[in-house]
């Protein structure tokens, strides 16, 4: 279980303060499929790297389980959207598994087994002696799935994996990702400013307002079964009611943006 | 020049002839790298022999005239090792230090600030200008000219070395982070690592400056090699001579670059791919 209680966050810049999230409350329960989703600049990134441990709070509590959250950990393992940067180019597929394996002190003879398992989950093992660079942006990311999943997190943060993916293998991955959840057990908590991808993919939706002092003004449970068709009248409506309550956020950009 | 007809019976589809000789990509570099080299060839005749005089620029057949006797008799061989001594001992440890206090710099915020001021100010110090004081320090022995060519390479190499380090990106120090690395495994795993590319590049230019820093080195303050050759021959006026050994220059500058590169493709090959964006 992950518990984040009135969380706020201050940068502080030699521009001066910056209010990046306002009394943030979530609970997170173990196993759930969590979409933040929002505009950019909406402070979702931030309350994910807060979950991650990689940024400290400026007012309230992370806990999770029964421990307050004080830095990173391999039982939350994030996932960035750039592949490309956050995986060892150095490295092949195989290579980069074990890196993940090296680092958290997995006994060597264990090391084959454990590479050969998630590099099959994530379809990869024919690929395993090639290097990041000759693989393409889904392969990439899968790879990222596998060395996450390769240290046996409890948790997989998602900060937007899929959005610079093209169309048709970011629904791919939808249907990847969601099979490995189905597979592992794994509590997933998924950063995207994509409507349809959230709707794909959540079991509830924490719905952030642009920032400054951004907050979660609304959890959208979604209990429809998987996959959805996004034709279904219900999946539809689900989605032009998110648009319209993210509607004021974006034209409040659009606003700023002309302002400046 | 006929170009032949060539009748490919694969398939049967192409009997056209072949475009021609360029469309194949190594026989195209081939073909103009000679042609280059003939043109300046007969570029440096011109030159010598109608728009100059012979005795400011040597015709090239006499130039090499004057370099056999100088190749066979181990003259030349003598110099260019003394002088790639002097290069690689100046290089080597400049590189090194370079590496370990710019790897140090880019990790350690409050050292960086410390000496980056400082660092700013003396890299404007090229070893050319650091010779007169470095005659006085070490003498014009081996000494002076390693601490030359270590002063040129180690601000370069170290200034890449700190931006290699710092573009390390983060969501690559994250990533490791969260699988379970330690600071010291992030250090050694993830970001030396990600520094090669910035680090190689660095070396590759010192190695060029060291090239260009030795001479005037030699010419200024020593009794061997081949920037004592240039002086001795300008001395003497023997503009062959001072030909064969710019000559010298040249072919062992491409030479040590060469090899500095195959190295680089054989030995760090997989460092070399810079961060690939998805």
């Amino acid at each position: 279980m992950l518990r984040v209680n009135s969380v706020s966050k201050i940068y502080d810049s030699a521009r001066g303060a910056y209010f990046a999230l306002d009394n943030v409350s979530l609970t997170i329960a173990n196993g759930e499929f969590v979409c933040l989703l929002g505009p950019s600049g909406c402070g979702k990134s931030t309350l994910l790297n807060i979950l991650a441990g990689f940024e400290a709070v400026s007012s309230g509590t992370v806990m999770f389980g029964d421990a307050p959250v004080t830095g990173a950990d391999r039982e939350r393992v994030m996932l960035f959207q750039d592949a490309g940067s956050a995986l060892l180019p150095w490295l092949s597929t195989e290579e980069n598994v074990r890196f993940g394996l090296r680092v958290r002190k997995m006994a060597k003879a264990d090391w084959p087994a454990t590479i050969d398992k998630y590099l099959r989950m994530v379809s990869l093992d024919t690929h395993r002696t090639k290097f990041p660079s000759e693989l393409s942006g889904g392969m990439r990311q899968r790879l990222q799935i596998a060395r996450a999943l390769a240290v046996e997190p409890k948790v997989l943060l998602m900060d937007e994996p899929f959005a610079a993916l093209d169309a048709l293998t970011r629904r791919h991955m939808h249907t990847v990702l969601l099979d490995i959840w189905r597979r592992t057990g794994k509590t997933i908590v998924f950063v995207t400013h994509d409507i349809a991808e959230a709707i794909a993919l959540a079991d509830r939706i924490a719905v952030m307002s642009t920032g400054p002092r951004s907050a979660i003004t609304r959890l959208i449970d979604i209990d429809l079964s998987r996959p959805r068709d996004m034709t279904n009248p219900k999946v539809a409506q689900l989605f032009n009611d998110i648009e319209a309550l993210l509607a004021p956020d974006l034209l409040g950009s659009t606003e700023r943006l002309e302002a400046n | 020049m006929t170009i032949p007809e060539t009748r490919t019976t694969d398939a049967g589809l192409s009997l056209r002839p072949a475009r021609s000789w360029l469309a194949s990509p190594a026989l195209r570099t081939i073909s103009l790298t000679i042609a280059s080299v003939v043109i300046a060839f007969l570029a440096w005749q011109f030159c010598s022999s109608v728009l100059f005089n012979p005795f400011l620029i040597p015709p090239p057949l006499e130039v090499f005239r004057t370099a056999i006797p100088m190749l066979v008799s181990g003259e030349i061989l003598a110099d260019v090792s003394i002088s790639m001594t002097r290069v690689l001992v100046g290089f080597v440890t400049g590189s090194l230090a370079g590496i370990v206090i710019g790897v140090l710099l880019g990790r350690i915020r409050l050292l960086h600030d410390l000496l980056d001021p400082i660092i700013e100010l003396m890299r404007y110090l090229s070893p050319t200008a650091m010779i007169p004081i470095a005659v006085i320090w070490f003498g014009i022995g081996e000494m002076s000219k390693y601490f030359l060519i270590f002063w040129g390479t180690f601000f370069i190499v170290l200034i890449n070395t700190t931006a290699g380090v710092w573009r390390t990106p983060i969501a690559r120090q994250r990533a490791a982070e969260c699988l379970g690395a330690n600071q010291l495994q992030i250090f050694v795993m993830v970001v030396v690592p990600s520094a090669i590319p910035y680090i190689v590049t660095g070396m590759r230019v010192a190695m060029a400056s060291s090239f260009m820093s030795i001479i005037p080195a030699e010419i200024l303050a020593a009794d061997s090699g081949i920037g004592y050759l240039l002086q001795k021959s300008s001395m003497l006026l023997q503009t062959n001579r001072i030909f064969v050994a710019l000559l010298t220059i040249c072919v062992l500058g491409f030479i040590v670059d060469r090899i500095f590169r195959f190295f680089v493709d054989k030995v760090l090959a997989r460092y070399m791919s810079l961060v690939s964006q998805t």
